[in-house]
């Protein structure tokens, strides 16, 4: 009795504070109890593309109900998978046994020593089912470590044009005769006058911006520039990636830049896209659908044209984004994962599906005869589009799939943020004349590069990494 | 009973009380930072794969401009918030401090609120208010100026370090006015009435009067907000989605840290990099201390 | 100085005070404005949307849609662990720094002199540098994404240690020990029935402050968990930022629903929260 009493008093002593945290608790307790554990298919998958998982849907139903196999999907953001997935690696934790992983996310995988990659290395599964000859070549490159394929290609993703052919016919101007980025500036100029006297030319040639990571890279590669050799040496100061890195800050800088600043994924990016800040569009296969679906309002005013080169007689296309499907080491049921990757990444179906929902071409070269790419897509003003693509498709760039190419994309942005910064305060705006700056940066970022490379001990051979754990 | 007994009854009582907190902090604060010093000496690919490197993590650091960069912005982050934050905060908590004042307690919790928002969400919500075009903040701009140039200010990209340091501003000023009423309070009545009786302006009164006696309160302030701008991480993070920005302009320490640890797998690097920020804050403390030790002794 | 000088003083600080509180708050209009309103209408007006309703706002447009696919895509299992994280690191944390700071506050017994000091040292490690090596360690113990390996490394910091010594040293006298002990108290209930009630504001503010630093905490969770349904609100609203980068009423709404249960409860407890917070300072 005595002890309850002063229990009692000591509970009220209690400030209010502590009694709310405590019912807190318990709530959140009991709640999580009774939480139903939810229902986990056989197999999990990983994607990071809405508009990919909203395709796999009703293909997966339709296998669910032919094989007894029920696949979960869950949707994430890249940053989610990479920090999921590598976590996972690292902490030998099961991920899924299905994972869609973005080209700039892989390579964090590839960092380490060969046989501590988190991926299943298929290369002989493909091998013996004939598979790896079916795929376009430079389609596997970036998943691929010292010839050893750690995941299936989804894509091509060929570049072209997408310009503004409402405006440009009406200007009777025939966009398709520029060959060179050069004529190509040339034929809009009559269009970046400032007819409405807000201080902005009224349109400006092409959408495309000196700190935009993914549009440098793109007609980086186009222009054969390249950061590291095949077999993984970085050339990042080469004369060729001076003249690119020149020639693109040239187009954002002086009186009358070429190039306009349009963010490709906000609201306010896209209103810029339907008034027509910029004619042109850097257009891989798959950004035409996210145009469908976020910018409806270009419907029937775009049409599609090969890049201009930077030379004549150079490179009409490029490349740009990716991905693979990868089946973690840690899956328990790689048999089905197996199959189900190969349903969804080598089916005609599901090619069809890839082309018809989201615009993408299938790395599956048996397959490019496939009617579905004749057919007229409105959007673009009827214009074969697939065929367009599939037709650049071979001549796309190599990628490498070295894990330093991420950072060394990142520094060759940096490298053209500081040159634009120094035209800017020189104020010389002539490819010519940034030259030997962009020489001078390039090689900074290529010792960075050496740097890097040299930190890793697990690329050195002489020193045999010490695994604690077979995992 | 003997007071033997009784003694060692309150022995164990002691170690029966102290055990769960000595197991955890044993566990996960002591036993780490030991480790931490071999895990410096390894290069890891998570933390099953490992090669033992010597002090080439600590060679590397220091000749790794990235690393530099990093201290960099810390810093400047740190200076702006102590230059900056810190005398706003004063300067609100004397305006605040007059026992006239009507609403003082409204006031008092507006201006702290924000520190209630955890620094994710104060991160999401800076991403959205702080986006060119689109963004609450060049919006206003645009709309009190009448110009429509403001809308391109693309603090994201270019003026990383000084969105960092607005949205700070935003969250801790008001958390540290907190301090700084709470030491007015403590600023002796009497001593004010003398001053004023001397003839003592407000300036006079603010040096010879409320300086001293808020002093104490100043240097913890200021080594708590220096201490926390150092390690800063979140903000930077999740505003520039996991990266440093462009030419690395928003990296701070601690993502660098964290991305060298946890993106890319190397935790002895990481480790490395916890033990310069370490020896930097330390000496940081060690500074405040002599400082306050020499106050004392010429007081 | 004249009363009307000083009216005018008066009038000007106010003025001030009220322009500042509206920045401040501003911010918090925008962010729940925002989350009502409908992905076209949110470039239609930095506020409300305009239409034909009273003020010339488009009262019509606002919407509960973003909250409700919030709720679809689940968002409430991590509002729910992220009070379970929160309240039961407040409440273990609390106690086991009470107990300590406690014992070594006012017991006498070999070894205490060294365990004031490592806790006192302990002040100056900064927690970034244990995140690697902590990360390695759960990994050995196989706690990595599990509830344990996210709180038992933060329910010892030696912060709370050092506080609750210090309010044990000013509020508990030794002679009410010594008095009680008299009585025939066991240590035990000294402990539970005479020193805890008179810690009672250290323990409220405390418990706040750890409360409000796990719902607010990221890195921790970020790096320890992995499974999805176990994240907390920051993780998560973190990963719906890299998908739904441009649903700003998506992003909005989550933000509220994060914020705002925990906010309001603290404007509740607004005064034992921010004595807590003082007491380190102007005290210590």
């Amino acid at each position: 009795m005595h002890r309850l009493t002063n229990t009692i008093l000591a509970l009220r002593a209690l400030s209010s504070g502590v009694w709310v945290i405590a019912c807190l608790l318990i709530l959140s307790t009991l709640l999580i109890l009774v939480r139903k554990p939810s229902d986990q298919g056989d197999l999990q998958f990983w994607v990071y593309s809405p508009e990919h998982a909203k395709m796999y849907v009703p293909m997966i139903e339709r296998y669910e109900q032919s094989n007894d196999v029920k696949l979960d999907i869950t949707i994430m953001s890249n940053a989610a998978i990479q920090s999921r997935m590598m976590s996972g690696f690292f902490g030998g934790l099961p991920t899924a046994d299905l994972i869609e992983v973005e080209k700039a996310v892989a390579p964090q995988a590839f960092m380490g020593p060969i046989e501590a990659i988190g991926f299943t290395d298929l290369t002989d599964m493909l091998v013996q089912e004939g598979l790896l000859e079916q795929f376009n070549q430079p389609s596997l490159n970036p998943w691929s470590v010292d010839g050893r394929v750690f995941g299936l290609p989804h894509d091509v993703h060929p570049v072209m044009l997408a310009y503004r052919a409402d405006i440009t016919e009406a200007a009777g101007i025939d966009l398709t005769q520029a060959e060179t980025w050069d004529e190509y500036f040339a034929m809009l100029r009559p269009l970046m006058a400032d007819t409405d006297d807000d201080g902005k030319p009224d349109h400006t040639p092409l959408s495309f911006w000196y700190t935009n990571q993914d549009l440098i890279e793109t007609l980086m590669l186009q222009g054969d520039g390249q950061l590291f050799t095949s077999s993984g040496q970085p050339t990042i100061h080469t004369e060729r990636n001076a003249h690119l890195l020149a020639t693109l800050v040239s187009w954002c800088l002086g009186p009358q830049p070429v190039a306009v600043d349009i963010n490709e994924w906000s609201a306010a990016g896209h209103k810029a896209k339907v008034d027509a800040v910029a004619i042109g569009y850097i257009a891989p296969d798959w950004m035409c659908s996210i145009w469908k679906m976020h910018v409806p309002g270009l419907t029937g005013k775009l049409k599609l044209m090969p890049l201009p080169a930077f030379e004549p007689g150079g490179r009409r296309t490029s490349v740009r984004g990716g991905t693979m499907l990868s089946i973690p080491k840690t899956t328990e049921h790689f048999d089905r994962a197996w199959e189900y990757a190969k349903l969804l990444y080598t089916s005609p179906q599901v090619a069809r599906e890839l082309y018809r929902e989201v615009d993408i071409i299938s790395p599956v070269k048996s397959l490019w005869n496939d009617p579905v790419y004749d057919e007229p897509d409105p959007f673009f003003m009827n214009q074969r589009k697939g065929r367009m693509y599939i037709e650049l498709a071979p001549n796309i760039p190599l990628r490498p799939s070295s894990p330093y190419n991420k950072q060394a994309a990142i520094d060759v942005r940096d490298a053209m943020g500081r040159l634009a910064k120094y035209a800017k305060e020189q104020e010389l705006y002539e490819p010519e004349q940034l030259m030997p700056k962009a020489r001078e940066l390039l090689e900074t970022m290529q010792r960075q590069t050496e740097r890097r490379m040299e930190r890793n001990a697990f690329a050195q051979e002489d020193l045999a990494p010490i695994s604690e754990d077979s995992q | 009973m003997s007071a033997k007994v009784i003694d060692r009854n309150r022995v164990l009582f002691s170690w029966a009380m102290l055990t769960p907190f000595l197991l955890l902090f044993a566990i996960f604060v002591v036993y780490p930072l030991i480790q931490s010093a071999f895990l410096a000496a390894n290069q890891t690919f998570g933390p099953g794969t490992r090669t033992f490197v010597g002090t080439k993590n600590f060679q590397l650091l220091l000749a790794d401009p990235v690393f530099w960069k990093s201290i960099g912005n810390t810093f400047i982050y740190a200076l702006g918030s102590l230059f900056i934050q810190l005398p706003l905060a004063f300067a609100l908590a004397l305006a605040l401090n007059s026992s006239k004042l009507r609403g003082k307690g409204i006031y008092r919790l507006i201006f702290f609120s924000p520190q209630l928002m955890g620094l994710v969400f104060v991160s999401i919500l800076g991403a959205l208010a702080f986006e060119k075009r689109a963004g609450l903040v060049n919006q206003a701009i645009a709309f009190i100026t009448r110009n429509e140039k403001f809308l391109e200010i693309d603090w994201l990209q270019q003026h990383v370090m000084a969105t960092l340091i607005l949205i700070s501003l935003w969250l801790y000023v008001g958390f540290n006015m907190i301090y700084f009423l709470a030491a007015l309070q403590s600023v002796d009545k009497s001593l004010m009435e003398a001053a004023e009786i001397d003839g003592a302006g407000p300036l006079g009164k603010l040096r010879h009067v409320i300086y001293p006696s808020v002093k104490p309160v100043a240097t913890f302030v200021i080594l708590l907000s220096m201490i926390g701008s150092l390690q800063l991480f979140e903000l930077p993070y999740i505003l520039l989605e996991s990266s440093g920005g462009p030419d690395n302009r928003g990296l701070t320490i601690v993502m660098y840290l964290y991305q060298n640890g946890f993106d890319l797998g190397d935790l002895g690097y990481a480790s490395a990099i916890g033990w310069v920020l370490a020896l930097i804050l330390i000496a940081l403390a060690l500074v405040q201390i002599k400082m306050t030790r020499a106050q004392e002794v010429n007081a | 100085m004249s009363a009307t000088n000083r009216k005018l003083n008066k009038a000007a600080l106010h003025t001030l005070l009220i322009v500042l509180a509206f920045i401040t708050l501003i911010p918090y209009a925008w962010l729940i404005i925002a989350s009502l309103k409908g992905q076209d209408d949110f470039f239609s007006g930095i506020f409300f949307p305009p239409g034909e309703g009273f003020l010339g706002i488009g009262w019509d447009k606002l919407t509960l849609n973003n909250y409700r696919a919030l709720f679809d895509l689940g968002f409430e299992v991590n509002l729910i662990n992220s009070i379970f994280y929160s309240a039961a690191t407040a409440l273990f944390a609390t106690f086991i720094c009470a107990a300590t700071g406690f014992v070594i506050a006012k017991h006498h017994f070999r070894g205490r002199n060294f365990i004031t000091l490592v806790v006192l040292g302990a002040l100056i490690v900064p927690p970034t540098l244990l995140l690697a090596p902590g990360y390695e360690l759960l990994y050995d113990l196989g706690l990595l994404d599990t509830v344990w390996g996210l709180l038992l490394p933060l329910l010892a910091p030696a912060f709370g240690v050092f506080l609750f010594r210090q309010a044990v040293i000013q509020s508990v006298p030794d002679e009410l020990l010594e008095a009680a002990r008299i009585d025939g108290c066991s240590e035990w209930s000294i402990f539970f029935v005479v020193v805890l009630p008179l810690l009672r504001p250290m323990i409220g503010a405390f418990m706040l402050i750890t409360f409000l630093g796990m719902w607010n905490n990221f890195i921790s969770p970020q790096i320890v968990l992995q499974t999805a349904d176990k994240q907390p609100l920051s993780v998560a609203i973190a990963q719906l930022r890299g998908v739904y980068k441009t649903d700003y009423g998506l992003l909005t709404a989550a933000t509220v629903v994060s914020v705002l249960p925990v906010a309001a409860l603290f404007l509740l407890l607004q005064k034992q929260f921010i004595s807590g917070l003082t007491t380190g300072a102007v005290k210590g």
